[in-house]
């Protein structure tokens, strides 16, 4: 099981690999959006955004735009050149209408701070923009904060604007001389961006001391310096994204007799506390003494309830290894007629999967809502995005038991790419999980949607259940709880046993399943459920059915059947039409066959289709196997 | 003809009518003026009437979620009325109709 985090580190290096394997006009477009990044300190995207934005205001081609970009940004670029950077910079980014008395002179080799104060207006997160105040020996006594982007805040709860004239020394005094000052006289000195992370900062807030940890990215600009802060607090990492993920595997149990001494422990136990067991279980003085320190304060209160006679509940942070993992402890008692306690017996989960789940799942929202920059950008992020996202199989793919076969048919134009996504993988346990959805709506907003539930997926089957009716109850909360502009969306979801080829589906407003046998083909009776992100109490219903072989499975989003002008019956029945036919030829590539002649029926929408059929245990090829039949 | 026209009645009733095709060309602002006349009126009930509408897409089924929140969110009867055979189709399938009560359009009127 891969932890989240190597899942999400794995995305981005889809995506940057994805990028960098653009040929073409496209990777001038990639290296001026690279080096543009660097120098503002914003992701790439958003430097992509602000090309296209650039190019699109100029009435310019944007690969030629990125030629001159590239002209002043390359690295080969002399060091004389530095003005001339400094002014292309300038032009670039003084893209936003100002009153005329606003417009910047960029010659003086000083970037304005009316143009930092733009761009950092349309960035999303925390930055900020400070010079350094030098004494009459021109010393670095301290920082000016000339800029800062509306969501930039401090520990003191000071934002955006209201940082503006603070100095470092004055309001952060514990900063000076420690690993920030320094990167800051670093970076002043050469030019080379640093960062410092973890960044701790004590503040005693009305007496109580507070403690917060950021990491801060620290780029030259102009005469100043961009100081971009991300904060790693804990309520932001417990950002409630999945109302309830509950059920989790990975659990052990003890039996501690105080009566005798004697203390026991599972194999799962062991492997949670990574101990070997050989040594036995480990002394409560010692599984005490690995809990956090900041969660004693916890324990004690835990353990005084549970010698009052309760159950005792709780999660605490335990260090095991190098590793941090959050383990939930649930113990009863056997006591005596005075209440006298005999032995214990108690369950503990690593429920560490889950926490950091959650963050994973911030943390990708985070990175998609980057991608909201200008409309010119929006469509060309979008079909990227969906491109990087969505990637779709070319040919036939062997799951356990299931051999899948996916289709894409995009929108006819580039602006109504939209929500569609897919999920086909087989499950920890070996079965197969199959999905399709649809996000209402188009653009980049459809398509972040859609990677967040098409990963928020991925994760739950991970580490939470793969019920396709729970699996759908934790979509709809998040879309409900999704702060963003009303998004809803449908979605099939399905799983498929390999031993009893048992499939179990539900759904959420989406059309039902065909299913063909034998020349014939039906619409599956639908189970109840209500479209994702409408009503965040919505019940889900799961439906079974046994496939046999030769049987189709067809799930598909509406673009393949929905039309203006017609019912969605007569939609439908071409591609009913079309599978009763591809049964009976008895094809021995029946899903080959298939999928060409699906044809989307309204060419404003974009379509997914994911068409399965049973294989016979001999027919499963192995993985890599050099001659499939499709 | 807009795509939306809203009536505040005396008796606490806020009609809001949708007309043509509701999709993703106009069903933004579409959504905006039904939320703020909901927000604005607090009406003790929302009746959509989609007598005049011949087309919906998913961004047209949009405006009727937001129409059923702001409606929750202040306690209102949220009931569409005069649903097509087809657009009645959508939502079931959506399983809108399971959220809110939906009236279908009368048989038409004998043919002219």
């Amino acid at each position: 099981m891969a932890e989240p985090q190597q899942v999400y580190l794995s995305l981005i290096d889809e995506i940057r690999s994805a990028v960098e394997a653009e040929a073409g006009p496209r990777s001038l477009l990639d290296r001026a959006a690279g080096l543009l990044a660097g120098r503002i300190g914003c992701p790439v995207r958003e430097a992509y955004a602000h090309l296209l934005r650039i190019a699109e205001e100029q009435g310019r081609e944007p690969g030629t735009l990125a030629a001159d970009v590239l002209g002043v940004l390359e690295p080969g670029a002399r060091p004389g050149d530095e003005r001339r950077v400094r002014s292309a910079l300038d032009a670039a980014l003084r893209s936003r209408p100002r009153p005329p008395d606003r417009v910047a002179e960029p010659s003086t080799g000083e970037v304005p701070v009316q143009v930092v104060q733009t761009v950092l207006d349309a960035l999303p997160g925390g930055h900020s923009w400070v010079v350094p105040v030098r004494d009459a020996a021109g010393e670095v006594v301290d920082y000016l904060t000339e800029a800062a982007s509306p969501e930039a805040r401090d520990t003191a709860d000071r934002r955006g604007v209201h940082l503006i004239g603070m100095r470092l020394a004055d309001s952060y005094p514990s900063l000076v001389g420690g690993p920030l000052w320094q990167a800051y006289g670093q970076v002043l000195a050469d030019g080379s961006p640093r960062e410092v992370q973890p960044l701790t900062y004590e503040r005693a807030r009305e007496g109580i001391p507070a403690e917060a940890v950021y990491s801060v990215r620290v780029h030259r600009l102009g005469q100043g310096l961009l100081v971009s802060w991300t904060r790693h607090d804990p309520q932001a990492r417990q950002a409630e994204r999945i109302a309830q993920t509950e059920r989790l595997g990975n659990l052990g149990w003890g039996e501690w007799d105080l009566v005798t001494g004697q203390t026991a422990w599972s194999e799962q136990l062991y492997r949670i506390y990574e101990r070997d067991p050989a040594e036995g279980p480990l002394p409560g003085s010692e599984s005490n003494a690995m809990i956090l320190p900041e969660d004693e304060p916890l324990r004690l209160e835990a353990g005084e309830r549970f010698a009052n006679g309760e159950t005792l509940d709780v999660t605490l942070r335990v260090r095991v290894g190098d590793r941090i993992k959050h383990l939930r402890t649930v113990a009863d008692a056997v006591r005596d007629a005075s209440g006298r306690t005999l032995k214990v017996y108690g369950i503990v989960q690593d429920v560490t999967a889950r926490e950091t789940a959650r963050a994973r799942l911030a943390e990708v929202e985070r990175e998609l809502r980057e991608h909201r920059q200008s409309l010119a950008a929006e469509h060309r992020l979008a079909a990227q995005l969906q491109q990087i996202i969505l990637p779709i199989p070319e040919h036939p793919i062997d799951l356990p038991g299931l051999r899948v076969a996916v289709r894409y048919l995009p929108a006819e134009r580039a602006s109504r790419v939209g929500g569609d996504w897919y999920h086909a993988a087989s499950t920890a346990d070996g079965q197969v999980l199959l999905a399709v959805g649809d996000v209402a709506g188009h653009g980049l907003q459809a398509a972040t949607t859609m990677a967040q539930l098409r990963h928020a997926l991925s994760a739950l089957t991970v580490t939470t259940t793969t019920d396709p009716a729970a699996l759908l109850a934790h979509l709809n909360r998040l879309l409900c709880a999704s702060t963003a502009v009303a998004s809803t969306g449908t979605a099939i979801v399905a799983r498929f046993d390999p031993a009893t080829r048992s499939l179990t589906w539900a759904q959420a407003g989406h059309p039902p399943p065909l299913r063909t046998r034998a020349g014939q083909t039906v619409q599956l009776p639908r189970p109840r459920g209500p479209l994702l992100g409408a009503d965040p109490t919505a019940v889900y219903e799961t439906a079974d059915l046994t496939l046999e072989l030769g049987d189709l499975i067809l799930l598909y989003t509406d673009g393949l059947v929905e039309h203006r002008q017609r019912t969605l019956q007569e939609g439908l029945a071409p591609v009913i039409a079309t599978l009763d036919e591809i049964s009976l030829a008895d094809t021995v590539q029946p899903l080959a066959a298939l999928l060409p002649r699906l044809r989307r029926s309204n060419p404003d929408d974009d379509t997914c289709i994911v068409a399965a059929r049973p294989l016979p245990d001999a027919e499963a090829d192995p993985p890599g196997g050099p001659h499939v039949r499709r | 003809m807009t795509p939306v026209s809203i009536d505040s009645r005396a008796d606490g009733v806020l009609a809001v009518i949708l007309r043509g095709e509701i999709d993703y060309t106009n069903a933004a602002p579409v959504t905006q003026t039904v939320a703020d006349a909901v927000e604005k009126a607090r009406p003790t009930a929302v009746r959509v009437d989609l007598t005049e509408v011949t087309f919906l897409d998913s961004s047209g089924i949009g405006v009727l979620i937001t129409g059923m929140k702001a409606a929750r969110d202040i306690q209102a009867d949220y009931r569409v009325i005069g649903a097509s055979a087809k657009v009645l189709d959508q939502l079931r399938i959506t399983g809108l109709a399971e959220l809110f009560p939906v009236d279908q359009a009368g048989p038409p009127a004998a043919a002219g």
